[in-house]
């Protein structure tokens, strides 16, 4: 008896796979063929990745001048009497969550850069005897004159901040990022 | 199998391998000039970008050429 019942389910189990058989002849999927890749569609595929590759690399190149373009408000932040010779004044631009620093230098110039050290984010401040920016959590050195490190961890320059004098008055009008 | 054709199928595979090259190598462009725009240095993403456009260019050609053969071969058949 026992014989009898497994002999049902193996042909009940040949009965699905004919039905399943029946069912792949009224809808015929030929998955090799729908997967094959000829050479020629690959060349296509990977010549369309270089032109899209292409892309993403000038539009990553165009993204600087982009950024920079964009307008940037003009702001009053000094006048031009009050700051001597080595000595230095903070002021915020373009945001007042944007802290930066305006020194004049020994020839008499006023530069301003963002007061944010492009190591660790430390606040930079003015060290009048070295002649320098000096960042006192890495001690990171930067140029007074152009903002670039000379000392310390950091590699990148300061964004420098853009100045127009009118008359007496010092304006900040945009943002340098070499 | 005539020996056209032949050539055809092995200039088919050499193309496959010189443009799926160009690829990776725009591929490492890419990386080095996204790396390059964080440093804030736009002058290395530009000549990535150059130099990328020129890989593309060499790619089209090569795809062009080999596309022509092509053409040609089935021409003749």
């Amino acid at each position: 008896m026992p014989e009898d019942k497994e002999n049902q389910q193996d042909n009940c189990l040949e009965c699905k796979k004919k039905k399943a058989a029946r069912w792949r002849e009224d809808f015929p999927v030929n998955w090799e063929s729908d997967n094959y890749v000829t050479r020629r569609e690959m060349v296509k595929y990977l010549a369309l990745g270089s032109l899209t590759i292409a892309g993403a690399n000038a539009v990553v190149a165009a993204l600087p001048h982009i950024i920079q373009s964009s307008e940037m408000p003009k702001t009053r932040i000094a006048l031009a009497s009050s700051i001597s010779v080595g000595e230095s004044k903070l002021f915020s631009y373009p945001t007042e969550e944007d802290p930066c620093i305006l020194v004049r230098q020994n020839n008499g110039d006023l530069v301003a850069y963002s007061q944010v050290c492009t190591h660790l984010s430390c606040a930079v401040v003015h060290n009048e005897q070295e002649n320098a920016l000096f960042c006192p959590c890495h001690h990171g050195y930067f140029t007074v004159a152009e903002g670039r490190p000379f000392a310390g961890p950091p590699t990148r320059p300061l964004p420098r901040i853009k100045l127009e004098q009118q008359g007496n008055e010092i304006f900040a009008v945009g943002v340098e990022i070499s | 199998m005539s020996t056209r054709q032949r050539q055809g199928t092995t200039l088919f595979t050499a193309l496959l391998v010189l443009v799926g090259i160009g690829v990776v190598v725009q591929l490492w462009l890419l990386t080095a000039s996204v790396d390059a725009f964080m440093r804030h240095q736009g002058s290395t993403a530009l000549h990535a970008a150059l130099a990328s456009a020129v890989v593309f260019v060499i790619n089209g050609l090569l795809v062009l050429y080999v596309f022509n053969f092509d053409r040609k071969i089935n021409q003749d058949r």
